[in-house]
């Protein structure tokens, strides 16, 4: 019987397992069982063998460290290790997630190896070992199907939070990997991770947003929406003519002259009718609930859920309902 | 002898040393204006020649008559012409006695200063000398008492709260100007009044204020004794006093009495309407750089130089200007005075930039170009032209509001500042219930040249169907451009992108002409109507235009448009200042109310002097200081106070925009409706309840219904066709195969079971690619509106093109084959003489928000793409060239190059020239059309060829492309080339090593530091090296530069890769929004749900 593991690549970064490790081996446990092989999981970092034990869920066969004595380049370092464990393993499929540090080591140990590739993969099925893998292209207006055809070995590049996390409690095997003296012949030296500033608010990376427009009417009412957003545990942000006026600063402004809600997942606009450029930072979001009087307004064309009612009355029911 | 005397009682040598001063005085006259004739000198020659004998008519008609000085301010008009005229005859009273005294008596012998003629002479003298004392006294009264703000010259909007030094010596300037000219008028009568009272001639009642004074005189002083010395002495008095005014007029603000004149003389009629062209310079022989705009005072032409001279500081400008107004940091009296200040001492080559060290950046981009301060000025100054001639140089080298970059790139790339879709252009015809034709295909009475804001915003689309159906109901024939319409440009011009503009008029003057016959252009939007009108023709034969209020005016007065009920509503009426100011289109608007019946209300500041909304001169795209006032929210101010107004009308789109936004803003909410002007038309004629279907049409929709019902009944039958398509596939291996293109909500199933069968081995099939178009249904290339109210599931799902038998994973075993880059040995390549800096560009698409697949399932159909430069690569360009301008100050000027490469067909070279403009120093591409659809490793293997065999030092490239979001491609190139990578670059600092100081930005914001050599491939993150700017001008001077262009074949490739192949792409179900409904308490524990769940 021809060797059936699925590799799967997971990542620790300043001593935080990053929350798409167990969202990949989900994915990895998907295939295992699709093709009855076996699942191993590889993570190379500082004290990697602290973390071995959150990564060995259930159904995972084999634990894979690699120490590091101190933060490196992780995108050089995870190079060398997952070509190097590829090379021992000879896995079918090698999973990887699609970070900041996965754009840089996926890609390039995949040309090294003369695997069959995909990056971005936001679903795959495996049924009797066909490769299939569904990625998002068009800004996630197409949906694209892609086959490897003629691959013995297929590396792909899993999106976050598409898999639901795999469950702790596994028996797998646990095995420190040596690798002699690496970091030795590194190009590259790490020297320090810079936290991202605390305060300021970061529409950018806020994946709960609260927006108010025009329709809240003056400026005393910033505060009873502020409140709001503040027991949703949502990052407050409005259209241009909120900030234009100076109810808002700046940088709670979304759209075309403001902030790109990119790393949104629910935003929830009242009182907005959805002007183009307010559309353009925000319209790709999945989850928009919209809640405005006028029944044409725009914004419902890009929402997901639309409540036709007044926003004070709503926002009452709301913070009620919470 | 009826005269008298002019040197009376003088001795020879007085009559001479008078003489000498005289010619002394001429001398220094004339010196000052040698000297500013000097100055204008100095500047460019007209561009748009004047027809001087027309402007000089014009000059005099609005001299004589004062009108210019008259309006909004009757006060000071009447006191000036009293001056004026006052002066004007005692300079021709003066040049008489001249001619009579020193030409014709001494050379001819003639004298005609006596008898009747010197009585009426007399008589004429004394009132203009009355007059000129009452206007100077009334302007006097008026400077010192009407508590003038404009005339302290404190600028309030820069926070002053007292007159600066300069200011001071400006009002010093004034006054003295009033109190010499008042000396001389008082000495005069003096002289006069003692000449009367000594000499007492019996015709003295000619001289009725000369009589006034000699009484005054004589019950005052002993006239006997004390006169004639007073005669003797006043009369130097006079003379001297007379003759330093003459002397000092080209030195202070009396110049104006001249340099006014020619300010006038010289005024263009069309200025503003029709901005002058950028002279084509010849740059290919000369090594001097073409100059675009004015940052010097020397590259404004000698009129504007006049023109900074012929300010007389009257501040009417500074009172009508929308952006003072609001407070931003323009005035344009200011702006003029600010230039005449350093024109008064500026140098050649002392180094002085106008932008910056003269007039700050943030005056010039406060503009509104509206042309109010034109239109008031009395002395015909255009200041609008010099701001945009200014701001021309700053857009030339890309500095400008980040936003309003944006924007024109958006213009150059799509040709509409929304960013949208040119293919979108005429989407806001489609709710329309009647066809609209396409004037490229159907010949017809009126092109409708829509722009940006009726076609783009959705409220002025309302409007935009209003106006449409308004046409149809009286029958007016019109047709669209649809996406060969472009936005006009006149903003583009204003904002001071001249190369843009003329790009914009080119293609929609070939637009114009490719159309089928029309006889002239409509349009709603104004500021399209005044360029189209007043600057396109000078760039080739242009279709005569017409603003929708004259058509619809027309329509309704002919009875067109039948008004049915009357709406008897009270509104006021904002003048566009494109339609009224500029184009003198006052009247259509106010007829079409008049007609609808309301009641006009017009508001203090209507028609010329009508207060711009602020949008203008791109201020639309430029984004307004929090907190600071606007000037569509003083408008409102000034709308409210009409009181109990139920519409405040605007036939404008941007108006619209502005005063909707305005009226919530200022909160003026409750208090009236902003509306266009057609929208109240259809109100009037009841337009909801008129038919507006064609018959056509009709039967077009019943046909409609016959075939909803038929697909309706397919879809109930769906199995029973999944059975028959079957059928077709078992029988049909050397048929032409079908694509099935299926609606209803089996479809997805039905892909599954096609695809199941076809999965088998035993029906793998090969069937060439265009047999494959037969149909199971129909073959609908209608796009899918994903916005459309909810359907039950109009998801199309294509099937793949070739049913394809997928091996498995497990049943080819894997082999280490490390990829290598496409060989270009046969390439040439220049020897390498400088550090190479290669960058990866892409040309990306971007789709409509209604598409469709193409058939063979490489991509989305070609006809819902729109391309444009991968904003992540421009980031990377950004750091390339920032890289190389570093090695260039490490190493000298041109010690590096930066070289932008595409894989991609002829069309990219769009972007390539994009980069070539920015400054990379050469491109490449390289293409074949079996790359259609390539996967990442292909085209990294062919960029890593490439980099290879150019030998090249640095690599950079986005992070990922916009469209197919791979974001692997520079990681592959750095594998295949053995070198290092680092995603997501926010930061290079490089001090011209071996290494570099990396930023990577990580999850959460995170920001990782490296030390990395400079081999590695770098992958720059969007919104991190912000793009420079590259102007039209600088786009079509890169059509010079070379783009190497590679063919790429096969044989190129060495190895074989497993790739991976496209089986399908679908898109996902997208829909208007789910309704909630239900209390809002239920409605609200949904939502609650629906966050906790999505979250």
């Amino acid at each position: 019987m021809t060797n059936r593991e699925v590799l799967v690549v997971v990542e620790s970064i300043n001593g935080n397992l990053a929350d798409i490790s167990l969202e990949l081996i989900a994915a990895g446990l998907k295939v295992k069982h699709q093709i009855e092989g076996t699942l191993t999981v590889l993570l190379c970092c500082v004290q990697a063998q602290t973390q071995s034990e959150a990564i060995n869920c259930q159904g995972v066969d084999n634990v894979i460290y690699v120490n590091l004595e101190q933060d490196n380049n992780y995108s050089e370092a995870n190079a060398k290790v997952l070509e190097k464990v590829v090379i021992d393993r000879a896995p079918k499929i090698v999973l990887a997630p699609h970070t900041v540090n996965g754009y840089a080591y996926g890609p390039l140990t995949a040309s090294k190896l003369g695997a069959a590739f995909a990056s971005d993969v936001i679903s795959i099925d495996c049924e009797s070992g066909v490769v299939r893998a569904t990625r998002s292209i068009y800004e996630n207006k197409v949906q694209m199907e892609i086959s490897f055809p003629g691959a013995g070995l297929v590396f792909m590049l899993v999106r976050g939070a598409v898999y639901e996390a795999a469950k702790p409690g596994g028996n797998g095997v646990t095995v420190a990997y040596n690798i002699t003296d690496f970091t030795a012949d590194m190009k590259s030296t790490h020297l320090e991770f810079i936290p991202a500033p605390v305060s300021s608010i970061d529409i950018a990376k806020s994946e709960f947003i609260l927006s108010i427009g025009r329709g809240i009417g003056s400026e005393e009412n910033v505060d009873r929406f502020a409140k709001l957003a503040e027991k949703l545990g949502a990052t407050l942000a409005c259209s241009r003519p909120l900030a234009d006026a100076g109810w808002l600063s700046k940088p709670h402004q979304v759209g075309l002259s403001g902030k790109m809600a990119a790393s949104c997942k629910v935003y929830l606009a009242l009182g907005i009718s959805g002007a183009v450029q307010h559309l353009h930072g925000m319209k790709h979001v999945d989850t928009i609930i919209a809640v405005n009087t006028d029944p044409a307004a725009p914004i419902f064309n890009v929402a997901k859920y639309g409540v036709c009612a007044d926003i004070f009355e709503f926002a009452d029911a709301l913070e009620e309902a919470l | 002898m009826i005269t008298r005397e002019l040197f009376y009682g003088f001795s020879s040598s007085g009559i001479a040393f008078f003489y000498i001063i005289g010619f002394s005085v001429i001398a220094f006259f004339l010196f000052g204006i040698y000297r500013h004739i000097r100055k204008y000198a100095k500047g460019k020659e007209l561009v748009t020649k004047v027809d001087l004998l027309q402007n000089i008519k014009k000059a005099a008609i609005d001299i004589f008559s004062h009108k210019t000085i008259k309006r909004r301010d009757r006060y000071a008009g009447l006191a000036h012409s009293l001056v004026f005229y006052g002066f004007l005859i005692a300079f021709i009273g003066t040049s008489i006695i001249t001619l009579e005294y020193d030409i014709t008596k001494p050379l001819f012998g003639i004298t005609f200063w006596h008898g009747y003629f010197y009585l009426i002479f007399s008589l004429i003298l004394d009132l203009g000398g009355l007059a000129m004392f009452v206007g100077i006294i009334m302007l006097m009264i008026r400077r010192s008492s009407f508590g003038l703000e404009k005339l302290g010259y404190i600028r309030k909007y820069r926070g002053e709260n007292s007159p600066r030094p300069i200011a001071r010596i400006w009002k010093r300037g004034d006054w003295f100007f009033l109190i010499l000219l008042l000396l001389i008028v008082i000495s005069g009568f003096v002289q006069e009044g003692i000449r009367l009272a000594i000499d007492n001639p019996e015709w003295k009642h000619w001289s009725p204020v000369g009589v006034v004074v000699a009484n005054i005189l004589s019950s005052i002083i002993d006239v006997e004794s004390a006169g004639a010395t007073i005669r003797s002495v006043n009369w130097w008095f006079h003379g001297l006093i007379a003759l330093s005014f003459i002397a000092l007029v080209p030195w202070y603000k009396a110049k104006h009495i001249i340099t006014a004149i020619g300010s006038l003389m010289f005024r263009d009629p069309m200025a503003l309407k029709r901005l002058p062209r950028i002279p084509v310079v010849d740059v290919t022989d000369s090594e001097h750089e073409e100059i675009v705009g004015v940052s010097k005072i020397e590259e404004f032409d000698w009129k504007n130089l006049l023109h900074l001279d012929a300010c007389t500081k009257c501040g009417r400008c500074h009172e009508a200007c929308p952006a003072r107004d609001s407070g931003y940091a323009l005035s344009p009296r200011d702006f003029i005075l600010d230039l005449r200040t350093y024109n008064e001492t500026a140098a050649a080559g002392d180094g002085v930039n106008l932008i910056g060290d003269i007039i700050s950046p943030e005056t010039l981009w406060a503009c509104r170009s509206c042309g109010a301060c034109q239109e008031i000025c009395p002395v015909g100054i255009e200041h609008p032209t010099m701001i945009i001639q200014m701001r021309r140089h700053l857009v030339d080298q890309g500095k400008m509001d980040p936003l309003l970059q944006s924007v024109l790139s958006n213009l150059s790339d799509k040709g509409n500042s929304f960013g949208e879709s040119p293919k979108s252009r005429a989407d806001w015809v489609k709710t329309l219930e009647f066809p609209v034709k396409d004037i490229r295909k159907e010949p017809s009475t009126y092109m409708w040249f829509v722009g940006d804001y009726a076609a783009f915003d959705p409220r002025n689309q309302i409007v935009s169907r209003t106006v449409a159906r308004l046409f149809k109901v009286a029958g007016v024939d019109f047709g669209l451009l649809h996406e060969g319409e472009k936005n006009a440009g006149n903003d583009i011009r204003r904002v001071g992108e001249e190369g843009l503009f003329e790009t914009l008029v080119e293609e929609n003057l070939e637009a114009f002409n490719k159309a089928q016959t029309f006889q002239s252009i409509i349009t709603t939007d104004p500021h399209s109507y005044n360029t189209i009108k007043n600057e396109y023709p000078e760039y080739g034969e242009t279709p005569d235009i017409e603003h929708y209020t004259t058509v619809i005016a027309n329509l309704l007065e002919s009875g067109k448009l039948k008004v049915r009920k009357p709406l008897n509503k009270r509104v006021t009426f904002h003048d566009p200042c494109h339609l009224g100011r500029l184009n003198g289109g006052y009247e259509p608007p106010r007829k079409i109310l008049e007609l609808i019946g309301c009641e006009l209300v017009e508001m203090p500041r209507n028609r010329d002097n009508s207060f711009c909304c602020g949008a203008g001169g791109g201020r639309i795209w430029i984004p307004d200081d929090p907190g600071t006032a606007k000037p569509s929210e003083s408008r409102m101010e000034e709308a409210a106070k009409l009181g109990a107004i139920d519409y405040f009308i605007t036939c404008c789109p941007k108006d619209l925009t502005m005063f909707e936004d305005a009226r919530k803003t200022s909160g003026h909410e409750d208090d009236f409706l902003v509306k266009d002007i057609a929208e109240l038309v259809a109100e009037a004629i009841e337009l909801d309840k008129l038919s507006l279907k064609d018959v056509p049409q009709l039967m077009e929709d019943m046909a409609n219904v016959i075939v909803d019902k038929v697909i309706k009944s397919v879809n109930e039958n769906v199995d029973q066709i999944i059975q028959t398509r079957l059928e077709i596939f078992k029988q049909s291996y050397d048929a032409s195969l079908t694509k099935p293109l299926i609606r209803g909500e089996s479809a997805l199933e039905l892909a599954a079971a096609v695809e199941q069968h076809v999965a088998t081995p035993e029906n793998e099939m090969t069937v060439p690619q265009e047999a494959m178009t037969s149909e199971i249904i129909a073959s609908d290339k209608r796009p899918v509106e994903t916005h459309a109210p909810k359907e039950p599931a109009t998801e199309v799902i294509t099937q793949s093109a070739l049913p394809k038998a997928l091996g498995s994973v497990l049943d080819v075993t894997w082999e280490l084959n490390k990829l290598s880059p496409i060989s270009f040995a046969d390439l040439d390549v220049e020897p390498k003489n400088k550090i190479r800096i290669f960058v990866a560009v892409k040309h990306v698409g971007k789709i409509l928000s209604a598409f469709s697949i193409q058939e063979n399932h490489s991509d989305v159909a070609g006809e819902f793409i729109d391309y444009e430069f991968n904003e992540f690569d421009d980031n990377a360009l950004e750091a390339a060239l920032r890289l190389k301008e570093k090695h260039d100050t490490i190493n000298g000027e041109g010690s590096a190059e930066v070289i932008a490469v595409t894989v991609g067909d002829e069309s990219a070279e769009d972007t390539l020239r994009k980069a070539l403009a920015k400054g990379a120093d050469r491109a490449i591409r390289v293409w074949n059309d079996s790359l259609i659809g390539a996967d990442p490793f292909v085209l990294a293997q062919i960029l890593a060829g490439v980099a290879e065999r150019e030998d090249v030092d640095f690599i950079f490239t986005g992070v990922q492309s916009a469209d197919k979001a791979n974001g692997a491609t520079g990681a592959i190139v750095a594998g295949i080339l053995n070198r290092d990578c680092a995603a997501v670059v926010v930061d290079l600092e490089w001090d011209g090593g071996s290494s570099i100081l990396v930023s990577r930005e990580l999850e959460g914001g995170v920001i990782e530091k490296l030390q990395m050599p400079t081999s590695t491939v770098f992958t720059v993150q969007i919104g991190s090296f912000e793009p420079r700017f590259a102007s039209m001008r600088m786009i079509k001077q890169a059509k010079k530069k070379e783009i190497k262009v590679i063919e790429f074949n096969d044989s190129m490739q060495s190895q074989s890769t497993p790739g991976c192949r496209i089986e399908r792409l679908y898109q996902p179900a997208v829909d208007r929004a789910e309704m909630l409904e239900g209390s809002v308490t239920d409605i609200a524990n949904k939502i609650k749900e629906i966050i906790e769940g999505a979250k």
